[in-house]
């Protein structure tokens, strides 16, 4: 289990826990769930890489305690 | 996370405690603080609410998120394991893995370090000391094992110490006594079954079968024929050689089989790499004869060396059943047979010892004598006369007559002819041995003079007139004659062959020179009467010969006689005549036959008033058609006339305007050169054709009117000449 934290820099930050196999989409999921928008309106992104749904965090190396920037579109 | 949330707090309070009064809203407090501010500007004197502040500050902070990398006081969520999983299983997410992430971790504080960003983790580096000691040990573990196997094996195998069970000598005999028996049992069960096969046929079957077996069976038979690429010398003796098909291509036409052993390519290899190394020098300087390893000649063709690379390489074979081994034997009793021709024997025995001398014996002598020359009589008689030398050469042929080319013979006679009364050939001639070239030249000169002296005799007895010269001859008396006189001072021209363009005369005096010193001696009384004389100074009845002597300073002058046009040829030589090169009759001669009442008007179209009638029609140009004037022959002379008034030539007038076209004359030289010419041209024009420039005839008539005499004395001095004069006088 690792722990996100995910920050839009306008007021909302969560923290999620999750597995390093799951795929980003779920993440998005687990996102939505606490900050209560829907999940196909998040846009993850670290710098300037947005990742993609369909691939697990750990192939985008995301270990535990990493923050991820979170915007929508 | 507790932990975590402490330590904050812990800060905090020493911010709080470290802060000025004057510490502003830049650091972003959090709301409450920010109110709870206010409440403190608004009741100063409260100094509890601090307190309060701090103490139920706590409870505040921990609903408050632990950590704000950003520094931006927002709030995030975070759910619980339990309700994250719940959520999981809403969305049909596996559960969170707890258990891994303890792992991960406990494996994070062992030892794994983060890196300065702590996202990754490194893999720690290799203790060189653990991986030694674990090499050690592995060592060890395997000769342990290997010692292990070592002892098994040799516990296996019994020591002569050991055996006890062959010790005893009944053991023994009874194991023996059992094998045999085993045996004959075997031997039985056989008997038994041969039996029972031979009862039921079985034997026969198997026997034809057999038999068949070896009928198709692959023996020598079938491999009679088969190539074998290899030295039939290579094989040794009494050895099996296996031999291989050799390697064909596939796409290859010829079907032999050819069999090879690879050992034997293998050698072949070997010694032609050997060969390749040796280097041998393929160029054979002085083309020597080269002998293989028996020592037989080679026959070479042109560049052997490149035969290999052209031809493919020449395999020695042979082929199994054509056994040539008596030829071969053959050709080996020939090639020794050769090899012994072509020896020379030589003995072991030395010469027996003996005594050098000083002194040839006669077979030596008879070595180094030289081969005799054939001993003329001549020298044993040491005297000769005219007919015994002609009976001689007459004998001897004409081959043996002299050195001299024949070339030159025919002008030698012809000197002589006129000489030959004078001479006669003297009884009396001393010859010296070893002048025997001089002589002989001197026979022949002898026998010619002869044979012309035969010839005139026979012509003057022919000829009815009679003038007597041989009595002359026998008198010793010296007869001029007219033309003979004549003849002599032609021969006697002393320019001739001087130019160097006549070699051979040249020799042929420089020869009778030489043998005159020869014979002065005996000759002396007669030298007058040859033909050719060397000038005494002492004698002055020689002086005659020298004056009359020209030299030709002219070109030869053309007869006159021969008729007009040599005549002509001489006028023109002379400038008597005006060489015409181009002779066309010019204009200027051709004036009176010319139109007298002619302009160049006559040319135009016609008049003026002609002219501006038909004006339209001079731009249509001439109505008539253009006629070829097919009389109109022009006179055309070109003629170049330099400055001075000369008539050029093509090439000196080319010269000439070229030099005004570059508008660059000729040098000093060229000028000077060509005034000369010229002068010299016109001087010769002007000579005089009967004297020489200079007169001399003249001057030599006029002194020969004075002196009264037909000669005149070139050298001298006046005292000799005043004698002369005298003598003529008397």
């Amino acid at each position: 289990m690792i722990e996100i934290t995910c920050n839009d820099r306008l007021g909302k930050k969560v923290r999620v826990k999750c597995n390093p196999d799951d795929t980003v989409g779920d993440l998005k999921k687990l996102i939505a769930a606490q900050t209560g928008t829907r999940w196909d309106k998040i846009v993850l992104k670290k710098w300037y890489t947005t990742f993609k749904d369909h691939i697990q965090l750990q192939d985008y190396e995301i270990h535990d305690g990493m923050n991820i920037e979170l915007y929508y579109q | 996370m507790g932990s975590s949330s402490k330590k904050y707090k812990e800060k905090e309070c020493r911010k709080r405690r470290h802060r000025s009064p004057s510490y502003s809203e830049e650091h972003e407090p959090p709301k409450e603080k920010r109110h709870r501010h206010k409440k403190h500007h608004r009741d100063r004197k409260r100094e509890k609410p601090k307190h309060d502040y701090e103490s139920d500050g706590s409870d505040v902070v921990e609903i408050i998120p632990d950590d704000e990398p950003s520094g931006s006081g927002q709030n995030s969520e975070s759910l619980s394991i339990d309700e994250t999983n719940k959520l999981r299983a809403k969305l049909g997410l596996k559960p969170l893995e707890v258990h891994t992430s303890e792992k991960s971790d406990k494996k994070r504080d062992d030892g794994k370090k983060k890196d300065d960003w702590g996202e990754f983790y490194h893999k720690p580096a290799e203790n060189w000391a653990d991986k030694a000691e674990r090499e050690k040990l592995r060592a060890k573990l395997a000769t342990a094992k290997e010692k292990r196997q070592m002892e098994l094996k040799m516990n296996r195998v019994k020591t002569l110490g050991d055996s006890d069970s062959d010790d005893n000598v009944e053991n023994w005999v009874d194991k023996n006594r059992k094998i045999d028996l085993a045996k004959k049992e075997a031997e039985k069960r056989a008997k038994m079954l041969e039996e029972l096969d031979e009862q039921f046929g079985v034997s026969e079957f198997v026997e034809n079968e057999k038999r068949e077996k070896r009928r198709q069976q692959y023996t020598e038979k079938n491999l009679k024929g088969l190539r074998v690429e290899h030295d039939i010398d290579s094989f040794a003796e009494e050895r099996d050689v296996v031999l291989t098909l050799k390697d064909k291509a596939v796409l290859d036409e010829d079907d032999e089989d050819v069999l090879v052993n690879v050992n034997m390519i293998d050698d072949e290899k070997y010694r032609k790499n050997l060969e390749n190394r040796k280097k041998r020098i393929v160029y054979n300087a002085y083309d020597d004869q080269e002998y293989d390893k028996y020592g037989n000649p080679i026959d070479k063709s042109l560049l052997s060396q490149y035969d290999e690379t052209i031809d493919g390489e020449k395999r020695e074979s042979f082929k199994i059943g054509h056994d040539n081994i008596a030829e071969r034997r053959q050709a080996a009793v020939q090639s020794i047979k050769e090899k012994l021709a072509k020896k020379t024997l030589e003995s072991i025995e030395t010469k027996d010892l003996k005594l050098a001398s000083e002194y040839y014996n006669d077979e030596e002598l008879a070595k180094f004598k030289k081969p005799k020359k054939k001993v003329r009589k001549i020298r044993a008689k040491g005297k000769l006369t005219a007919d015994e030398l002609e009976q001689q050469i007459n004998n001897k042929g004409i081959e043996e007559v002299g050195s001299r080319r024949p070339k030159i013979k025919p002008d030698f006679e012809d000197l002589n002819i006129d000489d030959v009364p004078d001479i006669e050939i003297p009884t009396d001639v001393k010859l010296e041995d070893d002048k025997d070239d001089i002589l002989e030249k001197a026979l022949h000169k002898a026998r010619k003079i002869k044979q012309k002296e035969n010839l005139v005799a026979q012509i003057l007895k022919e000829t009815p007139v009679k003038t007597e010269p041989e009595e002359g001859l026998d008198n010793g008396n010296i007869v001029l004659n007219a033309t003979a006189e004549f003849c002599r001072t032609l021969g006697d021209i002393p320019t001739y062959g001087k130019s160097g363009n006549r070699e051979e005369s040249e020799d042929l005096l420089d020869y009778e020179k030489e043998l005159k010193n020869e014979m002065e001696v005996d000759q002396s009384d007669e030298e007058e009467k040859t033909g050719w004389n060397s000038v005494d100074p002492n004698e002055p009845h020689e002086v005659a010969q020298i004056a009359p002597q020209e030299v030709q300073i002219l070109d030869e002058e053309p007869d006159v006689s021969t008729g007009l046009g040599a005549a002509l040829k001489l006028a023109m030589s002379k400038g008597y005549l005006d060489k015409e090169q181009m002779k066309r009759p010019s204009n200027s001669r051709l004036a009176h036959l010319q139109a007298k009442h002619y302009s160049i008007e006559d040319k135009t179209y016609g008049d003026e008033g002609e002219r501006g009638g038909n004006r339209r029609e001079r731009y249509t140009g001439p109505i008539m058609e253009f006629k070829e004037k097919d009389t109109f022959k022009p006179n055309v002379k070109l003629e170049y006339i330099d400055d001075d008034g000369h008539v050029l030539n093509s090439k000196e007038a080319f010269r000439y305007l070229s030099h005004k076209f570059h508008g660059k004359g000729p040098g000093k030289n060229k000028i000077e050169k060509r005034l000369k010419k010229s002068i010299q041209e016109q001087l010769m024009k002007k000579m005089s054709s009967t004297d020489t420039p200079l007169g001399t005839l003249n001057m030599l008539q006029a002194k020969q009117k004075e002196t009264q005499s037909p000669f005149i004395v070139l050298s001298g001095n006046k005292q000799s000449q005043s004698t002369v004069i005298s003598k003529t006088r008397r």
